[in-house]
């Protein structure tokens, strides 16, 4: 599996012919290979002219259509377990919002510029689904997922192969697809437990109620719940935790304090304290 | 200062605070350092026993050749050069950010911090590297002046005065300006600083620096609790730090100064508390202001308890020809103490943190602190008694050498009053 973009291969290929025809310093040898790679690659140039696969298979049908069809219409296209393409979905927290979703395939390759053509084998895209919903197509490995495409309560996204012309591939009637499932992450805050809520609302830059201390075990997960009259941005000193404030709405942020000592909750722009989280 | 990182309003750096003592360890330290205080009144000698610079085992003379060689303190001159370039060029060209800027770090945590530990063990170390007194030297030579020439001679009077102003003005820059850890604010005090430094040192010759350099006069100050020091013969000796401490020399404006080293830490502890938060975010008056008054107020309260104490003892003792500096050597192992119990953390941690900053990672986070909330307050409660502990043997037998014998023991009862205040107060701000 490569990820190089399908064109460099050949390029790559022409300059390394090029450099051992210079190096071995006979011309006609190089001609004879130029020769030999036109007539490799000429011909009438069509949409699935890729690197590694010949035009029988481009012009041949690849699997088998079955009966069944996805949610837009589009029949499962099936071939044999060996050699069929694979994929594995991981899903991890991003530190400042959603998750990154990792998709090992085998098998497989991407191939963005000829979505919409005749299906190749081992080719095409992937679509994303968050709890059954389809949220987007993608192109490559890495894919992330903002957390505002995520509802809330939301527990599993999966992802499925499809091959260019939108069918997609399976193998004994079942499509090829991966589901993981979305861990708690600072995105998704108001789901999940929490061992302290702490409520702090800002008006006028007051802060109310005023700064205390709030004593937490060290493991316990912390819930702040501040909703300001401004925007802003709201910090938690030591966990290096931030979250934005808008005017008139309740910003969530859940972390689990995991350092002892004691740490201020702070804004950014007005400089207030909002309160001391005391973790042993 | 950008708008991702905010200093904290107690400190110019590091985002951790130390948490409250439980009352358990505070109680323990109260109750030693009461024992201790009455057993001394009763148990210690009645005779004064130390001997200020007169005393000490000699060192190896191989070792101080080595620590006198020219280009011994040369080098070190140099070291101290080329640390205070790589703060300015990062303050001038880096990031105004302390999390990418080892600067404001370098400034808080390595140099100010760090200068206690130094000056405990190694002795007056800012003596050796002040970059002022290169810079100073070096404009000397290029204007074939004689660095100790002095248009006027420094006048006795001002003593460590300048010292005590100029360790109030960083203190307030560290703990009550707007944005301490702001690399603007810190070129402008550092400039105005060196400024002033360089221009009294050309009026007053370079033995200014001994007295009005804030920093120097702090060092040396730490240094007299060093087990390594220098006896009036010039001898590098290893000491009992209380001898060293006896030999502290009665200037004018010693009291001011460790008047400012333990009001400033008292401030900086009292200012973590959410009461005061309240304070500053509430006041009418706009948070600078109030935090200046706030810091003001605790160093006249120390100064305030320690010159009624003074007086006291000089009304009981009948004769007493100094009763204020006489006796301020005795707070420096308190200061001591409360610098210890205060700064520990953020040494240990921000200290690292730093250095890994300026080796070019950028947002570094801070190593855990080696010791747990017991182990921390722990060492906290020890390091403020055993500074009391420490301050009550050597006001002790400055009073027996001072005061005629039958008074003796009345005559110390107000600075014992007094100390036990101090310690009771640093043991109450780490409950806080």
């Amino acid at each position: 599996m490569t990820t190089s973009p399908p064109r460099a291969r050949p390029a790559l290929a022409h300059s390394a012919l090029a450099r051992s025809a210079r190096r071995t310093v006979l011309p006609l040898t190089a001609v004879l290979l130029l020769i030999g790679a036109v007539a490799g690659c000429g011909g009438r140039p069509t949409t699935h002219h890729k690197p590694g696969t010949s035009h029988e298979e481009a012009e041949g049908p690849v699997g088998e259509l079955l009966d069944t069809r996805d949610e837009s219409g589009h029949r499962y296209r099936q071939v044999p377990r060996k050699g069929a393409p694979e994929v594995k979905l991981t899903a991890r927290p991003d530190s400042h919002d959603g998750w990154n979703l990792q998709l090992s395939v085998r098998n497989f390759r991407f191939t963005p510029d000829s979505v919409g053509g005749g299906a190749l084998h081992g080719t095409g895209h992937a679509h994303l689904y968050v709890d059954g919903r389809k949220t987007a197509r993608l192109y490559a490995r890495w894919h992330h997922l903002p957390s505002r495409l995520v509802a809330k309560g939301t527990r599993e996204v999966t992802v499925r192969l499809y091959a260019d012309d939108h069918t997609p591939w399976a193998v004994k009637g079942k499509p090829i697809e991966s589901t993981a499932k979305l861990t708690e992450n600072a995105a998704s805050q108001d789901t999940g437990p929490a061992d302290q809520t702490v409520k702090i609302a800002l008006a006028d830059g007051k802060v109310s109620p005023a700064p205390g201390r709030v004593d937490v075990k060290k493991g316990q997960r912390v819930r702040l719940k501040v909703t300001s009259d401004r925007d802003d941005t709201l910090h938690v000193h030591g966990y290096d935790r931030q979250a934005p404030l808008r005017a008139g709405e309740t910003t969530t942020l859940t972390f689990t304090a995991d350092r002892t000592g004691l740490f201020e909750v702070e804004t950014h722009d007005a400089k207030l304290v909002l309160t001391q989280l005391a973790v042993r | 200062m950008t708008a991702s990182t905010p200093a904290g309003l107690a400190h110019g750096v590091g985002s951790q605070h130390d948490l409250p003592i439980s009352p358990f360890y505070a109680y323990a330290g109260a109750f030693t350092a009461l024992f201790v205080s009455f057993l001394a009144l009763g148990l210690l000698w009645s005779t004064s026993r130390f001997h200020g610079d007169r005393t000490g085992l000699p060192l190896p003379a191989p070792l101080q050749r080595l620590a006198d060689a020219r280009a011994t303190r040369t080098a070190l001159r140099g070291l101290g050069l080329a640390a205070a370039l790589f703060v300015a060029l990062h303050l001038l060209f880096g990031p105004d950010d302390p999390d990418r800027n080892p600067a404001p770090g370098a400034v808080y945590v390595l140099f100010w911090v760090g200068l206690v530990p130094a000056s405990l063990l190694l002795g007056p170390v800012w003596r050796l590297l002040n970059p002022l007194r290169a810079a100073y030297a070096l404009a000397c030579r290029a204007v074939r002046r004689d660095p100790a020439a002095a248009y006027r001679p420094l006048p006795a009077r001002l003593g460590l005065w300048p010292a005590a102003l100029g360790l109030f003005f960083f203190t307030w820059l560290e703990l009550a300006a707007p944005e301490p850890a702001s690399t603007t604010t810190l070129l402008t005090f550092l400039a105005v600083y060196a400024v002033l430094q360089l221009a009294a040192a050309a009026r007053h010759g370079d033995q200014w620096f001994a007295r009005g350099d804030a920093f120097e006069a702090y060092s040396t100050l730490l240094a007299r609790l060093s087990p390594l020091g220098r006896r009036g013969d010039g001898r590098l000796v290893l000491r009992n730090p209380l001898h060293g401490l006896d030999a502290t020399e009665p200037a004018p404006g010693l009291v001011a100064t460790v008047c400012v080293m333990l009001g400033s830490t008292a401030y900086d502890g009292f200012s973590d508390s959410p009461s005061w938060i309240t304070t500053l975010q509430t006041s009418t008056l706009g948070r600078t202001p109030t935090a200046t008054l706030g810091l003001l107020g605790a160093v006249a309260l120390v100064a305030a308890l320690y010159c009624l104490c003074a007086g006291a003892a000089r009304a009981i003792s009948g004769q007493l020809p100094h009763p204020l500096t006489s006796f301020a050597h005795s707070l420096v192992p308190i200061a001591l103490g409360y610098l210890v119990a205060h700064y520990f953390t953020l040494f240990v941690t921000e200290g690292p943190r730093t250095v890994i900053v300026a080796s070019g990672t950028d947002n570094a986070v801070p190593p855990e602190p080696p010791l747990g909330p017991g182990g921390l307050a722990t060492l906290q409660v020890v390091a403020i008694v055993t500074g009391h502990i420490l301050g009550v043997i050597a006001a002790h037998d400055r009073s027996v050498r001072l005061f005629p014998p039958a008074r003796a023991v009345a005559g110390q009862l107000p600075l014992l009053a007094l100390m036990i205040m101090y310690t009771l107060g640093g043991l109450g701000l780490l409950l806080a």
